[in-house]
């Protein structure tokens, strides 16, 4: 046993376990611990006051996290959907593209390069209703009233979601553009030559190969999407009156601003079941396109 | 673009008074020095940054570090809502071994113990140069835990020239049957704002519509309409008759688009730079924008009035405030704390708070209300002589601060987005205002008030 336990594969391993254990795993072993107390940042002695699951049971009746948890589910819908459907969109056309294309794909990636931070405040400042560029530019078509894209119960939402598929449509192209490339050219010549048009040469053989890569894509994104805090606090806080709270920027609040920490981890752990959930539908759906391809 | 120089323009003004007026290193007018020979230290401290705070430590840490020979080292500057933030993680992680901190009023007696008591570090006949009451407000558990640099209080500026107008006299009367003229109360403020207002060209007026800036600005109207936010026993009591009209007061400005559209999104600085692009007729804010509001770099420069702030109908006016101050914290290692103190004497003491009092800011010190109103007469500046005379009369008579309980943060948390909510008429007035009772009522009582 001690034999085992000390060879050399496990002394070579130990570093990264260490690591690992020092990095992730105590962090979240503490953080799971204190959703069980009344944990306060300013209190460092309440880390030791333990309220069993009293942080929990007031989560299951707590409507405005409930209803944050539901707007982050619409959130990722449509902002995935979208940027799939942009960045499948770019990459098709950069694949057709014979001249340039390398430079395009840079330009491409210009909005990667943004913090998060600073993408917030230009999309803030385009959509403010008074200096706003969006406003400014209507009023110059005649335009008489001063749209409150930041306020408005649906535009709020709509337009911190064009500030997050602004930023990151372009992870899908690139990861798509990636999987066009490695697209073997025989299926696709020998369907041409079998009378298939474009549409067919897509659905029936672009569109499996690629689907692969949107998972992983979808995977990626979903992780992110999911965890949106930084555009959502810049442009609008959450607010106002919650119509634009996401699970983060709640939890956030509650965590540093208020310094309720354990309750905020109790509501960081019942949040991840949503990325769990995403993660897991989209594996199985990725190991489901690699087995109709007949990949492992 | 605009944006752009509107941020310019901000961070230029706020540095004129700094730059115009130079410093006098033997520092003549205050009578408590506190120099030493400090070679050899160096502090750590974290510091509110930005435009407004940037300049006075530009100015006064690099003369501390020449006359005593001892180092600042900034460990961080950021907005205060951010050191907030980073403050209680420092908490939370054990590291609060730095010296000095930038404070707030409001904010300090979120943070426990982690405060010396800077009776007997700093000398007592420098503490009383400063107005007892600020000091009082400064006083956490008995302990003296901060030391007051500027304070804030808000007073109503406006357009001169739309008030002068004899067509605007004439159709305001008809339509409203009194004269014309800056609002002396509540009604008349909301009245004279759908007067104005022409959206999306022109708004009657303006607020600060989220986290606790609406939150402070609600709070003060609950106080002018003769309500309180809580009774003696902590149990809220912001959702009766004097705070529904408190918040239909909002409601009404917002409904009637007298306010502009995104209001709920504006802070501090888009309610002052909006004021200043001559788009706003009527601007609740503090003495601190006065200089900028009046200056060629602003479109209403020269053409910028103020009177106090309208009372409501409890037969007061709005006075909520709060004063940024400096602390040393118990972490400070005891080598050091001469040296803190002498810092934060530099940045409080007559010098700095002249400079600050330059543009617009509000002293703590009584000498210094006297001196800067003195120097305004003296140079004929009529404007700054009426913004101080104006302030302080809102100082000694309105101000008060928001109640000095470390739940005041949480409850504001609490209560913004219910007033946002009734504000856009997700809610009513009552409804808004009944959900953050109960609300409060669970976080006064989990914090042990009752």
């Amino acid at each position: 046993m001690n034999r085992k336990f000390f060879s050399s594969p496990a002394i070579l391993l130990l570093p990264s376990i260490l690591a690992i254990g020092f990095v992730i795993i105590i962090p979240l072993i503490f953080s799971f611990y204190t959703s069980f107390t009344s944990y306060k940042l300013t209190r460092p002695d309440s880390l030791f006051n333990f309220v069993g699951f009293r942080n929990y049971e007031r989560l299951i009746d707590n409507a405005k996290f409930w209803a944050a948890f539901g707007r982050t589910i619409l959130f990722l819908a449509v902002v995935l959907n979208l940027e799939l459907l942009f960045g499948l969109g770019i990459a098709l056309l950069i694949n057709k593209i014979t001249w340039g294309q390398r430079t395009l794909r840079t330009i491409m990636m210009f909005p990667m390069m943004f913090s998060p931070i600073l993408v917030g405040f230009q999309w803030k400042y385009i959509f403010n209703d008074n200096i706003g560029l969006l406003n400014n530019f209507l009023y110059l078509f005649g335009y008489e009233s001063a749209i409150p894209w930041l306020i408005d119960k649906y535009l709020a939402m709509g337009s911190i979601m064009v500030a997050e598929i602004w930023a990151n449509t372009s992870i899908f192209a690139i990861l798509l553009l990636a999987g066009l490339l490695g697209i073997p050219r025989d299926p696709i010549e020998a369907a041409r030559v079998d009378g298939c048009n474009s549409w067919q040469v897509f659905k029936n053989i672009t569109l499996p190969f690629l689907m692969p890569f949107i998972f992983i894509a979808l995977t990626i994104r979903s992780l992110d999407v999911g965890r949106a805090y930084d555009i959502v606090h810049i442009m609008t806080g959450g607010g106002p009156a919650m119509r634009t709270e996401l699970l983060w920027t709640m939890i956030a609040r509650i965590g540093y601003k208020d310094a309720n920490m354990g309750f905020a981890n109790a509501m960081s752990y019942v949040s991840i079941i949503l990325s769990i959930a995403f993660t897991y539908y989209f594996f199985t759906k990725l190991v489901a396109a690699r087995r109709e391809l007949g990949q492992q | 673009m605009k944006l752009f120089k509107s941020f310019l323009i901000v961070i230029s003004i706020f540095s004129i008074p700094f730059s115009v007026f130079a410093v006098d290193k033997s520092f003549p007018n205050d009578k408590v020095t506190m120099w030493g020979d400090y070679s050899g230290i160096t502090l750590d401290v974290k510091l509110i940054g930005g435009a407004p705070y940037d300049p006075l430590y530009e100015v006064m840490i690099p003369i501390w570090e020449e006359k005593t020979g001892g180092k600042v080292s900034i460990l961080s500057k950021k907005s205060h809502f951010e050191l907030d933030k980073e403050i209680k993680q420092d908490i939370a992680a054990g590291n609060i071994s730095y010296c000095v901190v930038s404070n707030h009023t409001s904010f300090a007696t979120q943070y426990g113990d982690i405060y010396r008591d800077l009776n007997g570090i700093v000398p007592g006949d420098f503490l009383s140069e400063f107005v007892p009451l600020v000091l009082d407000h400064s006083t956490v558990d008995g302990r003296l835990v901060q030391l007051p640099q500027h304070s804030d209080v808000s007073n109503l500026w406006y357009i001169k020239s739309i008030y002068e107008d004899a067509d605007n006299k004439k159709r305001f009367k008809a339509e409203y049957g009194y004269d014309l003229a800056p609002p002396e109360t509540l009604e008349q403020w909301k009245e004279q704002a759908i007067f104005w207002s022409d959206p999306p060209n022109f708004y009657g007026t303006q607020y600060v519509g989220k986290e606790e800036a609406i939150t402070g600005r609600f709070y003060e109207l609950v106080i002018a309409e003769g309500g309180a936010l809580f009774d003696d026993e902590w149990r809220p009591t912001f959702n009766d008759e004097a705070g529904q009209r408190a918040l239909q007061w909002f409601v009404d400005l917002y409904n009637a688009q007298a306010v502009p559209a995104g209001v709920l999104n504006y802070l501090w600085d888009e309610t002052g730079l909006g004021f200043a692009s001559g788009t706003v007729a009527l601007n609740l804010d503090w003495g601190g924008w006065g200089a900028y509001f009046n200056s060629e770099d602003s479109k209403i420069g020269g053409d910028v009035g103020l009177v106090r702030f309208p009372m409501g109908s409890g037969g007061k006016r709005g006075g909520w405030s709060g004063s940024h101050t400096y602390s040393i914290l118990n972490g400070c290692p005891d080598e050091n704390l001469e040296a803190a103190a002498s810092l934060i004497w530099i940045l409080t003491n007559h010098e700095a708070q002249m400079h600050e009092a330059r543009g617009g800011k509000l002293p703590t010190m009584n000498r210094v209300w006297d001196d800067i109103a003195s120097e305004m007469n003296a140079e004929g500046n009529a404007f700054m002589s009426d913004l101080f005379s104006t302030f302080k009369a809102s100082m000694a008579e309105d101000a008060f601060t928001p109640p000095l309980i470390p739940e005041w943060i949480p409850f504001s948390n609490i209560i913004f987005p219910e007033l946002q909510a009734a504000i856009v008429g997700d809610k009513t007035v009552k409804e808004a205002l009944d959900a953050a009772a109960k609300e409060t009522d669970y976080l006064m009582q989990d914090a042990g008030y009752y």
